[in-house]
């Protein structure tokens, strides 16, 4: 049943990712990128990671994506992109490059020394939900985690988001000069 | 379910994230709208999120849960500061396309 549900939306998230890419109009691609956000959820949940899928919804789907179809109606951009590029010969070999990329990850994820760890560690006890990642009182076990062991890099969260709302506040104001 | 195993292996999850990143990858090169490409970038953060929990269930820590939370907050600032350079060029061009913004000179 697990494996059936993540074959189902592995398959609705590649696809919506490609037609992500290849769609021309913005507001489209805006509404697939949403659809794999909710995938990636679904994605969480059968790892057990609850918390996250929240996150996932309320910050991706939720915040970012509702600022991005923001600024795209803000601009209204959502005109057909025109085809040629200009760039002839560079749409293939950028076809080619990141196809290559994505075969390399693949090729490293399968059947590299990283994934002979991963099974070692599977054999050696450390398989799936065995520690306890799945259980109740996850959310505590996160949080007990993010406020001990990674308190630094929090507080350091805490001044980066303070800094992008300067920063952003910065740039989109109204200035003098143009507009 | 005869044939099909119980569990999804995490190479399943680390071969899925690959072939998002791929396509993700490929919208940054190919697209020319600086919206696209953003929303390719967030695509390639979310498979590198998606092996992160990935492994974190294979290794039975929390430590890869804590860092995607990390990432999704990096994330949102990136957001934040990325459209508003992009509002920016918009008033300035009147274009939110990559190739208008191609020298440096303002």
């Amino acid at each position: 049943m697990e494996f059936l549900i993540f074959s189902v939306f592995a398959v609705v998230s590649v696809a919506a990712a490609l037609l992500m890419v290849l769609q021309r109009n913005a507001m489209y691609s805006a509404l697939f990128l949403v659809l794999i956000f909710f995938c990636l959820a679904v994605f969480y949940i059968l790892l057990g990671a609850y918390f996250l899928a929240v996150v996932q919804v309320a910050v991706y789907a939720g915040a970012i994506m509702v600022l991005m179809l923001f600024v795209i109606m803000l601009l209204n951009v959502a005109y057909p992109e025109p085809v040629d590029r200009a760039l002839g010969l560079l749409r293939p070999i950028g076809w080619a490059s990141a196809l290559v990329l994505a075969s390399l990850v693949a090729w490293i994820a399968a059947g590299s020394p990283g994934a002979s760890v991963a099974r070692t560690a599977s054999g050696a006890g450390l398989a799936l939900g065995t520690v306890g990642v799945a259980e109740a009182g996850h959310v505590q076990e996160v949080a007990v985690t993010l406020f001990s062991k990674y308190l630094l890099p929090f507080e350091m969260t805490s001044i980066l988001l303070l800094a992008a709302i300067l920063g952003a506040s910065v740039l989109a104001r109204k200035r003098p000069d143009h507009a | 379910m005869p044939g099909l195993p119980e569990t999804v292996p995490t190479e399943a999850y680390l071969a899925l994230s690959a072939v998002l990143f791929g396509i993700g990858a490929i919208g940054v090169v190919l697209r020319k709208s600086a919206l696209t490409m953003f929303m390719s970038i967030e695509l390639m953060l979310n498979a590198v999120n998606l092996t992160l929990v990935a492994f974190a269930r294979q290794f039975g820590r929390l430590d890869g849960q804590v860092i995607v939370f990390f990432v999704m907050a990096v994330a949102a600032a990136e957001v934040a500061v990325g459209l508003a350079i992009i509002v920016d060029i918009f008033r300035s061009r009147r274009s939110v396309d990559i190739d208008d913004v191609s020298w440096l000179r303002g």
